[in-house]
């Protein structure tokens, strides 16, 4: 335990004029340190691979998509962003989502699908900005989110590294 | 029929109109509404203000303009997706407010958070304390006219949210707190930032000082206005900096160490008066003490490179990512902690320390994969509550510096 000090003013603070003449120096000399303030727009904050951005789903080679419309990250979701409906084709990867969407007025950026997609199939993209004309506008469909696996391997590289860490299997082996 | 609060406020409000017109010295009494949108409310605060001239006879604090039904959302979403929730909580410090959380859960399900884990989780507790406290002293200080001291926080925190950025991925909301530890180990990078800001931070503290401590408006702006003696602050439950800066030597960290706080090296500041100024203060030691909490954090981080950060509870925590394409069991571990995290029956409340006070959810389990009930120990409603008594017969103006030292955020308040 500290007992914080109470200081009584001396005279000259009391005075109230000579404190003004030191602020004023004090202005002065600020006026010659380096600048801190950002001009946002034109000069944005730099993007990392840690960055969490909206999510993207990711394509593969072939042109499908990893999804396998399995459901998790419309379970993980905490703002009821994602919806999915899935279907059968022709791959060799049976099941692709026939409906994938997010919407991107709930997305809240947590990252939570990314940690629940067993297939590395949705990753968070350092896309940030955001803005439309109308609410129906802003609920991203497969063809919005999708993105070559090339453009998000940044930030799949990062996930894995910090997942696959120090981590033994799990004691069920 | 029973009264209820606002009816007994109602009749006071009139005895003390009643009683002004009465005397011939003063006129009818005026009732003023300060808020919602007041900026100097911080939040969403309206206070209807009973006026005597510019003395205020009387005082009503109503809150619940923000109340987004935070419990029962917890109670209806479940145990893992309700964290993203809790930084909405008290924004300030979100990162504090995911680790109360997952302390109450833990605690439920008898998880143990590896060491380095606990040391990541004292680390940014302290940071986000720093933070909310620069918020403090900033918008305080705004409210009361002095600019300068807005900036001066504001740079500061901002690199802490720099830091923020560079760790999580986020500035603000972070959710990077998990069941059974932290979501990522800190890099080279984010702890550069830390290191570099540590080492110029407490003399940026002594300029804050420079500026304030010996200000004159400052000084009659907040000394001996809202006195809290020892006795009110423990009938009124408040907590935190305003119940040591009436001179209760009162903090968990201290009294019921979580996360391995009683390593730490650190002192607790604990005012005189109980005062504005004395609540300054102690904010303003507090903001020090952490400082130097986040350096021992960082150096017990060097030595523990490499540690485990996250449990290996399979029942709650989900394994690595690339564990879940090569094995079948941690396939299934995935799918079941994300659609069916399951938590025993029973009940658990672990406070911490939060910026503003004794912060602790109280969970109850039914043995399902949703909280059968959810309550959150917000400590700034208690600091709300002394408002009226504190006001009473003060001047008007004197009600900015009184919000401002009280320093709730109404996001917590209301929930």
């Amino acid at each position: 335990m500290v007992i914080v000090k109470r200081k009584e003013l001396s005279f000259a603070e009391r005075l109230y004029l000579p404190e003004i003449f030191r602020a004023l120096s004090l202005t002065f000399r600020n006026m010659f340190q380096r600048e801190i303030t950002r001009q946002y727009p034109e000069e944005p904050l730099p993007k990392t691979e840690v960055t969490r951005g909206q999510p993207r789903l990711v394509e593969l080679e072939e042109g499908s998509l990893a999804c396998v419309s399995c459901g998790l990250c419309e379970a993980a979701c905490p703002a009821y962003a994602i919806t999915i409906d899935g279907g059968e084709t022709e791959n060799f990867i049976e099941r692709e989502p026939k409906l994938f969407e997010i919407d991107m007025l709930r997305c809240i950026l947590c990252g939570f699908c990314e940690e629940a997609c067993p297939k590395d199939a949705i990753f968070m993209s350092d896309e940030l900005e955001l803005a439309g004309f109308t609410r129906k506008g802003l609920v991203y469909g497969i063809d919005k989110l999708r993105r070559p696996r090339a453009a998000l391997q940044k930030r799949i590289d990062y996930v894995y590294r910090i997942n696959d860490r120090w981590r033994n299997s799990s004691s069920t082996h | 029929m029973s009264t209820t609060r606002s009816q007994v406020f109602e009749y006071e409000r009139g005895a003390a109109a009643q009683e002004l017109k009465d005397d011939p010295l003063h006129g009818e009494a005026m009732v003023l509404n300060m808020g919602p949108q007041h900026p100097a409310t911080h939040g969403v605060l309206r206070l209807v203000v009973t006026l005597d001239g510019e003395t205020m006879r009387d005082v009503d604090a109503d809150v619940g303009y923000l109340h987004r039904g935070k419990e029962k959302t917890c109670e209806s979403l479940g145990w893992a997706k309700f964290f993203p929730h809790t930084d909405r909580l008290d924004y300030v410090q979100p990162l504090a407010n995911n680790i109360a959380y997952a302390l109450s859960i833990e605690k439920l399900a008898g998880i143990q958070v590896p060491e380095r884990g606990q040391i990541l989780r004292v680390l940014l507790m302290e940071v986000s304390r720093i933070a909310a406290h620069l918020i403090y002293l900033g918008t305080t200080c705004i409210d009361l006219g002095a600019i300068t001291m807005f900036f001066a926080c504001f740079k500061e925190r901002e690199t802490i949210y720099n830091f923020l950025d560079a760790y999580t991925g986020h500035r603000m909301n972070n959710t990077y707190v998990r069941i059974g530890g932290v979501y990522a180990d800190l890099d080279e990078t984010s702890t550069g930032i830390l290191r570099t800001w540590l080492k110029d931070f407490p003399r940026a503290v002594d300029t804050f000082e420079k500026f304030l401590t010996g200000n004159r408006i400052w000084y009659d702006r907040n000394r001996n206005i809202g006195i809290i003696d020892r006795q009110m602050a423990l009938d009124w439950s408040l907590n935190g900096p305003n119940l040591r800066g009436a001179g209760v030597d009162a903090d968990l960290r201290k009294l019921e160490p979580y996360s391995g706080y009683e390593r730490y090296d650190f002192e607790v500041p604990v005012g005189t008066v109980g005062d504005c100024y004395d609540r300054y203060l102690v904010r303003v030691e507090e903001m020090r003490q952490s400082a130097r909490i986040c350096v021992q954090a960082l150096d017990l981080l060097e030595k523990t490179k490499g540690g485990e950060f996250l449990s290996e509870d399979r029942r709650y925590v989900l394994p690595p990512k690339g564990d879940v394409h090569r094995s079948m069991e941690e396939l299934i571990f995935q799918f079941k902690i994300v659609t069916d995290l399951r938590l025993p029956k029973g009940e658990a409340y672990v406070p911490i320390e939060s910026s503003k006070g004794e912060l602790g959810f109280y969970l109850v389990s039914d043995g399902t994969a949703k909280p059968q009930r959810c309550h959150i120990r917000a400590p700034g409603l208690m600091n709300v509550q002394a408002i009226p008594i504190l006001s009473r017969g003060r001047l008007l103006s004197d009600m900015v510096s009184l919000i401002g030292s009280l320093d709730f955020v109404m996001g917590e308040v209301d929930r």
